[in-house]
């Protein structure tokens, strides 16, 4: 069974940035633990209304870069559309882009998008490494839980026979 | 396949935070996912200056899982360092961290200079119960932490008994051991409790020697502390509870530590006469055969298992049924453990059980023949059972719900007589 992995890096060497900075993101198709580069697809033109409502907040400074919009998002905490900080609301075009992945790699990534990515059973990292050390690792765990492996180390099981 | 564990009678290994907490100014750094204390902090009395709602803990998720949380546990140790004020910080390792590998051992070796002792202990779950959690604490102190001594002190001795929390009255026998100590002329130092901590800590390898009371748990510790600070150890299994097994207590401590005989025995004699006081004057109650029950079963840790099994036979004359040992003794203490158990006065010998699985032991109390109402000292699992039974019940061991002890103990001759009340109030209320 194969699946997709977006990263958000501008090299395609190092994750450097960040879920709301992304321009583009880069999609690797992974069978079993081999993955390989399938498209790059860009993040611009997918803005929404919900991407525009955190674009006055980043002007004046409130937004982190992160994809988060401050505080609880556009309706804050009393949302009466089911938004807040359970990532309710109207969902970023950008998590809609990236909807048919199963897990995201960026370099840092706002707790409001993670938990529209959640819901989409989507798996968020935010982690500061290269691309091959994240796709190695990411893979590796996939494929130990597809195949309903330990995640045990082998040194920790030699360590405990 | 998989078994299911009916009712509960310890928890993990992680569960040993509680014996860091026991240490005054020792605070537990976790790293595990969150929630693991929150389950793990059910005990009463496990408020104040540091309280496991305010443990440190790395809190580690999927990521970590993925990438290895040992980034995250440099920071959290760092910035714990820098926010909390302790005297000792102990890492401890939950599941998760050490199934996927994180060395935990390298980062705490990152901050060997740091202005406060670091320590780390590994105590997944599936290393074993907060019994063996214990033991994993008390060896990082005397692995990373204590160092061998030249100078001893005359008549130091450290004294290692109940697991803090776990069981109930550790607060009030360990003071209460040290005060038996005391007596005979030797200086007690123990590491838990008030106004007791890292001085004391510091105090444990210039001991003269190391008593343990206790059937199994720590003997481990004990052996290492030989080997590495060259200090002997006494094992006193049984928990003292009563004239007749702290006597013999009393006699064996004072033997092994040098102390003039006619001192110990004056010490003795003392207690027991007091002791014996008391008891003839409520000779009365006990002989009134409709008020207490001819046998009794206890549902506890070994510790307690034994040491009640004693003093019930022994001081009390009553005819133990089964016991039953709950703790998960390890396999190679067991047979040692059953032989205490044999040891006991007027010819009778206890048949004790090694069983953790509740509704087990239910079965047999059911199945047993008490030639009348039982008496069943256990946990607060035994009370329906012992209700259904019309029997007399008393909540002695983990999970306590029926009592609050503050720093009440059942060790030594006042902790016989504790219990002595406990057990006669709950069999005089039926008959109100």
């Amino acid at each position: 069974m194969s699946y997709k992995i977006a990263v958000a890096s501008s090299d395609g060497i190092h994750i450097d940035k960040t879920f709301g900075a992304a321009k583009e993101f880069l999609i690797y198709e992974v069978t079993d633990e081999a993955y390989v580069k399938s498209e790059v697809r860009a993040a611009e033109e997918v803005r929404n209304a919900a991407d525009e409502a955190a674009q006055p907040q980043k002007e004046s400074g409130l937004q982190d870069g992160c994809g988060n919009t401050g505080g609880c998002g556009k309706d804050g905490c009393n949302s009466q559309t089911g938004g807040g900080c359970s990532g309710g609301g109207e969902v970023s075009g950008k998590v809609e882009l990236v909807s048919d992945c199963r897990s995201i790699v960026c370099k840092k990534i706002g707790f409001h998008i993670q938990k529209q990515l959640e819901r989409k059973a989507i798996t968020s990292f935010d982690v500061d490494c290269t691309v091959e050390e994240a796709l190695q690792k990411i893979t590796a765990y996939f494929h130990k839980v597809d195949t309903h492996q330990s995640f045990r180390r082998a040194s920790v099981e030699n360590h405990n026979t | 396949m998989a078994k299911l564990l009916d009712k509960q009678r310890y928890k993990c290994a992680l569960g040993a935070m509680q014996t860091v907490q026991a240490i005054t100014r020792a605070i537990p750094v976790l790293h595990s996912g969150p929630g693991c204390a929150q389950k793990l902090s059910d005990s009463t009395g496990s408020s104040g200056y540091f309280s496991p709602n305010i443990f440190p803990c790395t809190s580690i998720n999927e990521k970590d899982v993925v990438f290895g949380g040992t980034k995250k546990l440099e920071t959290t140790i760092e910035n714990a360092l820098k926010v909390i004020d302790a005297d000792l910080y102990v890492v401890l390792t939950g599941c998760i961290p050490e199934i996927v590998g994180d060395d935990t051992g390298e980062v705490v070796s990152r901050f060997a200079d740091a202005d406060k002792p670091v320590i780390y202990a590994s105590t997944a779950g599936f290393k074993g119960n907060n019994y063996k959690g214990h033991e994993q604490v008390i060896d990082a102190i005397i692995e990373q932490y204590l160092e061998k001594s030249d100078e001893k002190e005359k008549g130091l001795v450290n004294i290692w008994a109940d697991v803090p929390y776990q069981d109930l009255f550790w607060l009030g026998n360990i003071r209460e051991l040290e005060k038996l100590l005391a007596e005979i002329g030797l200086k007690p130092n123990t590491i838990f409790g008030y106004n007791r901590g890292i001085d004391n800590i510091n105090k444990i390898p210039k001991a003269e020697f190391n008593l343990l009371v206790s059937p199994w748990v720590s003997i481990g510790n004990m052996k290492k502390m030989e080997r590495k600070l060259g200090i002997p150890y006494l094992h006193y299994p049984t928990l003292p509870i009563g004239a007749y097994e702290t006597s013999k207590f009393l006699r064996e401590v004072g033997k092994f530590a040098g102390v003039d005989e006619a001192k110990v025995e004056a010490v003795i004699n003392e207690h027991e006469n007091y002791y014996y006081y008391l008891i003839e004057r409520y000779a009365d109650l006990f002989l009134e055969n409709r008020v207490i029950n001819k046998q009794f079963t206890v549902v506890a840790d070994a510790q307690y298992a034994l040491g009640i099994t004693k003093f019930l036979a022994n001081d009390l004359g009553l005819v133990p049924a089964k016991q039953f040992v709950v703790d998960d003794t390890p396999k190679q203490f067991r047979e040692a453990i059953s032989e205490e158990f044999k040891k006991l006065n007027f010819n009778l010998e206890a048949e004790v059980v090694f069983e953790t699985d509740g509704y087990k032991i239910h079965n047999q109390i059911k199945e047993h023949d008490y030639h009348g109402y039982p008496l069943i000292l256990g946990s607060y699992y035994e009370k329906e059972l012992t209700e259904s039974l019309k029997g007399n019940y008393l909540n002695i061991s983990w999970p306590v719900q029926d009592k609050v002890v503050l720093d009440d103990f059942y060790v030594g001759y006042t902790g016989g007589i504790r219990l002595i009340e406990d057990i006669y109030s709950v069999a005089v209320q039926r008959w109100n």
